[in-house]
């Protein structure tokens, strides 16, 4: 769990200590409480987040230390030499329990209708380190339960355990200070900074992290119980950062993305926008194949494509052109490209994608798209723009076309003769297209993009693919056939192959063990 | 409880045949070889000192992720003596076979099918291995972690009008 | 060719010596193939036996199950440790308590809890067991009486089986699928009158027992019937893993209540009726006097019946109150977790095993630590018992087969899981 230290440059001698019973050695710097984690001994904590500073004010990972009168928080004290410290002694466990009475003594009996029921810490760390009966026999103290406190999330403040990781959040991650805690005593609750909303791009976060149902995202609220999702790692599509995420799937259907660690690409953070890029999953999908708009089955479709190409290769292969979109992965570029030189003996490929947005510097990029560097190096030096392709369009230079992916703005096609498109949504283009043949989403396949370092991050398939979609590449094969080729791909790794192979900046990506999706249940709360 | 069961089969058998022994729980439990398998049972049921001489159980566990996978695992239980032993043995997923001890209790020979039926374990030496629980033309075997819980098999036939 | 009508005469249907008679094998015989289907008056628990026959004799026979076969072990690796009670239930169907008990007592153990059960909870689980296994024997007795065209003993029984599961109906809302034991005692506890009327039901169950015992054990044709039929000796219980009525009529003096007590079963002064010839009559005689032994047992636990509570009061094995799961948020989270999550239970394997009404009744359970097992194995005492007779049939008569198999008391729900 703990962030890998990275060592600093100057060396450090290592700290001797024992941690209940066990001789062990540790970097100095770290704090007690990772070095527990990472010798095994458990230390539950509210406030700590291995990705934030930590300001001890929850007192749950309190430990003893042989000599110190009094336990310490074991989150912010620093190991030292000849250290000794006990997590499992009765005083420990003790105190423990008691932070969890007062941790409980005002908390709402939510849990029938909180959102982070069955992801919740604090049901988590009574059950596990308390499990006794209520003292307090009287009313607890209320306070405001629905409030709005921003684009994307409401707030309970009852609920709230006023741990501050939020705030710090806030602070150090988005480095927009919205949220601050107010008052004191039993009446201290979590608002809003004088003036401000929680409306920061990176606020979704704070959902994450809340370790129980005060935070909570108005896009997933009552939507679905988190012991039903099924988790499915993956990278977000939506800019080049190429941020980990996991797919949270129940039914086939997208319920919500959340970061996942990754220390040298987004650490434990993504920004909303990305997270809600999961909408476009289930929206508006061409699901079956059309030929003249009607549809069609596939075999039918593939056939007439086939022929449509084969027609304008015969005739003039330099005026068959193909798009082919930095939001397509890896494998579905490189036999794309494959068939546009194999094939249809074409070197006008293009690359459209999403047009540039904003940035910043903490995580999102102004590249909209995921795998621009991917096609890049794809398609190599000869790839040209999209806007070669309006003037090509308008020169009629180009008068046929296989539209691959789905690019936005490409303005006006109709002027082509023959076009072609492999499509995930039922866009205008699909609609002018004399064939359209339906593409799965990056949710639903296996495949890799490449981020903006350079790095080739898997995609594991989380849900089946929208109706009757097929990946791009499978697509490519049978259309390679169509035409003439004998293509042996039988499934996505071995395009994956080829591609290390082709790219050398690529040439030591590895494709990894398969992933099964992980029930939420039983694979401990979360947080 | 039964420690005098484990101290026999140290005594009989070496390191490379008895893999592991322990008690939990207040059970004893030794971990055989397979190559063993037969060898260890005989032992044990023709000892005097042992004498575990009732046959009990015989299952298999399917401990996915490990190598080897399966686990036989036959449950034996001494009348005289009153005392009774666990002996596993892991059976790799690539060769799942291993020795039946039919030939000593004649009870086994159930158990053995049925650890056929539902694990896809063979017994080597049994008279008659061939599904009990389910039928015969069913494909898989169905109590392996990988095998789905909800599913079709080839032999459901679907009526008129089902709508699926 | 000798006159059919002859041999028929000196041919006595029932004694297995006759069986052997040379001219019972002289007669030209082709053996044919005789399905005694699944569904079949006499197969209860729907089994199927595929005989091959010549004339009467039974030559050899494949005895196929799985007929009743519904995945307890693959539901129970999906589903909490709570939710494989009504599954457990489901298991041997006429005595559902006794597998109820047998799974808690294993799942206590790998828990670290079975010390810690509640007094009263221990009674308990021992009286509705008993009452289970008397039920379990009168469904046996009964059925198998009814095959052999004895009625009057099957509503005999079946009336006083009745007057049980009636009582059990107050006491957990079902006839036979009680679900009334939970990890860490029962889910309530007795109803106010439950002793009351058991004494009385006992009384009456007496009498029903005492008519059915006139009316068959010296009964002609039912010891006719039964008397040598069927020989199981001591060495095959001991090999095919015998147990119960059906080990304990050849001479095995093997009863877990006895050799390994549990619950409390220390605590009561019962005998063990143990046979002497292994064939079907002893194996209704020890279930009949089973029957009676049971009894004394229920009268004894009534006497002994401690007051307290029936469920262990800790929070991560037991459900809280509902009442203070409504007013206490620890109470909440501790209700919510433990139905969420299941119980966690640390990694381990433990074999347990209980008395069943059938006999040994085991649960091999591993648990890798979560809230759902990761094998829970019933070692089920009638497949093994069933599996003998692959050994018995052979040169017994068709009508012979009847008895055998309802001495057997093979229960679908068990042998098929």
């Amino acid at each position: 769990m703990a962030d890998e230290r990275q060592a600093p440059s100057a060396p450090r001698a290592n700290v001797k200590m024992v941690i209940d019973g066990q001789a062990c050695e540790f970097p100095a710097g770290l704090t007690i409480l990772e070095a527990c984690q990472r010798v095994g001994s458990k230390v539950p904590f509210f406030c700590w987040h291995p990705g934030l500073s930590a300001p001890a004010v929850c007192r749950q990972c309190l430990v003893e230390i042989k000599g110190f009168p009094k336990p310490v928080p074991s989150c912010y004290t620093p190991v030292a030499d000849r250290m000794e410290v006990v997590t499992g002694s009765p005083k420990v466990l003790d105190v423990r329990r008691q932070m969890l009475e007062f941790t409980l003594l005002n908390h709402p009996i939510d849990c029938p209708i909180c959102d982070k029921a069955g992801e919740c810490m604090l049901q988590k760390h009574y059950f596990d380190w308390d499990a006794r009966v209520a003292r307090n026999d009287g009313g607890k103290v209320r306070k405001a339960k629905v409030v709005d406190v921003g684009r994307h999330i409401v707030l309970d403040q009852e609920r709230c355990i006023l741990c501050s990781r939020c705030i710090r959040v806030c602070n150090e991650v988005a480095r927009q200070p919205d949220l601050v805690m107010a008052f004191r005593g039993d009446r201290q609750l979590l608002t809003t900074a004088p003036g401000q909303r929680l409306d920061n791009p990176y606020s979704l976060n704070t959902v994450d992290v809340c370790p129980v149902g005060a935070l909570t995202a108005k896009d997933f609220r009552f939507s679905m119980r988190a012991w039903e999702l099924w988790a499915t790692p993956s990278v977000c599509p939506g800019c080049a950062t190429g941020c980990n995420i996991e797919i949270h799937a129940s039914r086939n259907l997208i319920r919500r993305l959340v970061p996942r660690l990754n220390s040298a690409v987004n650490k434990y953070w993504m920004c909303d926008d990305g997270r809600l890029t999961y909408k476009h999953v289930a929206d508006n999908r061409l699901a079956a194949p059309t030929v003249a708009g009607a549809p069609a089955r596939w075999d039918a479709a593939l056939a007439e494509a086939a022929r449509l190409l084969g027609q304008a290769r015969d005739k003039s292969p330099a005026t068959l052109g193909m798009v082919l979109s930095a939001q397509m992965i890896n494998e579905d570029l490189f036999a794309f490209s494959r068939l546009a030189t194999e094939c249809l003996r074409t070197d006008r490929v293009y690359l459209a994608g999403s047009p540039e947005g904003w940035c910043d510097n903490i995580l999102v990029s102004a590249d909209k798209n995921p795998n621009t560097t991917g096609a890049k190096l794809i398609g190599g030096p000869t790839l040209r723009t999209a806007a070669d392709l309006q003037r090509d369009i308008e020169g009629r230079v180009v008068t046929a076309l296989l539209l691959v992916g789905e690019p936005d703005a490409l303005g006006p096609l109709e002027s082509l003769q023959t076009l072609v498109a492999v499509s995930s949504h039922q866009n205008p283009p699909v609609a002018a297209a004399q064939v359209a043949l339906p593409l799965a989403m990056w949710a639903e396949v296996d495949g890799s993009f490449t981020n903006r370092q350079g790095k080739v991050q898997r995609l594991y398939s989380a849900i089946a693919p929208a109706g009757q979609a097929r990946p791009g590449w499978e697509t490519a094969v049978r259309l390679a056939r169509a035409l003439g080729a004998a293509w042996t791909y039988g499934e996505a790794k071995q395009v994956f192959g080829d591609v290390c192979a082709k790219v050398t900046l690529m040439s030591r990506a590895d494709w990894g063990k398969p992933e099964m999706p992980v029930q939420l249940r039983f694979a401990n709360s979360r947080g | 409880m039964a420690k005098i069961i484990l101290d026999r089969l140290a005594q009989q058998f070496v390191a490379g045949e008895i893999l592991e022994t322990g008690s939990q729980h207040g059970n004893e439990w030794a971990r055989v070889a397979p190559a063993h398998w037969r060898a260890v049972a005989q032992f044990l049921r023709d000892d005097p000192v042992t004498a575990l001489n009732m046959f009990i159980d015989l299952t298999c566990v399917d401990r996915l992720g490990r190598t080897p996978r399966f686990d036989v695992v036959l449950h034996l239980y001494s009348v005289d003596n009153k005392h009774r032993v666990r002996l596993l043995a892991g059976v790799p997923e690539e060769d799942p076979s291993i020795d039946s001890v039919v030939s000593l209790w004649p009870g086994a020979n159930w158990f053995e099918r049925e650890a056929f039926d539902l694990y896809g374990v063979r017994f080597a030496g049994h008279p008659d291995l061939r599904r009990i629980l389910m039928y015969p033309e069913f494909v898989g075997h169905p109590l392996r972690k990988d095998f789905p819980k909800e599913g079709r098999q080839p032999l459901l036939r679907r009526l008129p009008g089902s709508v699926d | 060719m000798d006159d059919p009508s002859q041999t028929a005469r000196r041919v006595v249907i029932g004694f297995g010596d006759a069986a052997n008679l040379p001219e019972a094998d002289d007669l030209p015989t082709e053996s044919m193939p005789l399905n005694m289907g699944p569904s079949h008056p006499a197969m209860h628990g729907t089994v199927r036996m595929v005989l091959e026959v010549e004339g009467e004799k039974i030559r050899s026979v494949d005895v196929q199950i799985g007929y009743l076969h519904r995945c307890f072990e693959k539901e129970a690796e999906n589903a909490t440790w709570t939710q494989i009670f009504p599954y457990t239930d489901r298991l041997n169907y006429v005595s559902p308590m006794l597998n109820n008990v047998g799974y808690a007592l294993a799942v206590e153990k790998l828990l670290d809890i079975d010390k810690k059960i509640p007094e009263r909870a221990q009674f308990i689980r021992v009286i509705v067991g008993e009452i289970s296994r008397i039920t379990d024997h009168l469904t046996c007795l009964a059925a198998s009486a009814m095959e052999l065209a004895a009625f009057t003993v099957f509503f005999y029984l079946m009336k006083a089986r009745e007057w049980l599961w009636e009582l059990l109906e107050e006491l957990s809302g079902a006839r036979l699928t009680h679900s009334y034991v939970r990890i860490g005692g029962v889910v309530a506890d007795l109803t106010d009158d439950f002793c009351p009327k058991l004494r009385d039901i006992l009384r009456r169950c007496r009498a029903s027992i005492a008519d059915a015992d006139k009316m068959l054990t010296s009964n002609r044709i039912f010891r006719d019937r039964m008397d040598g039929i069927g020989i199981i000796t001591r060495d095959d219980a001991l090999g095919w893993g015998l147990t119960g009525p059906v080990g304990r009529s050849t001479g095995l003096a093997y009863d877990v209540r006895k050799d390994h007590p549990y619950l409390v079963y220390d605590r009561f002064d019962f005998d063990v009726p143990v046979g002497s010839k292994g064939d079907n009559f002893d194996r209704y005689a020890v279930r009949l006097e089973e029957m009676r032994q049971s009894m004394r047992i229920l009268e004894q636990a009534m006497e002994l019946l401690p007051a307290g509570p029936v469920l262990i009061d800790d929070a991560r094995v037991a459900l809280p109150p509902k009442r203070e799961v409504y007013n206490t948020i620890e109470s909440m989270i501790a209700h919510f977790k433990l139905i969420m999550d299941g119980i966690v239970v640390p990694p381990g394997e433990i074999y347990s095993f209980t008395e069943g009404g059938n006999g040994e009744l085991g649960f091999y359970i591993v648990s890798n630590g979560t809230g759902q097992p990761w094998k829970c194995r019933v070692r089920p005492p009638c497949f093994a018992n069933l599996a003998v007779l692959n050994k018995l049939l052979p040169r017994l008569f068709i009508a012979d087969l009847v008895p055998t198999f309802g001495m057997i008391n093979m229960i679908g729900g068990e042998c098929d899981r």
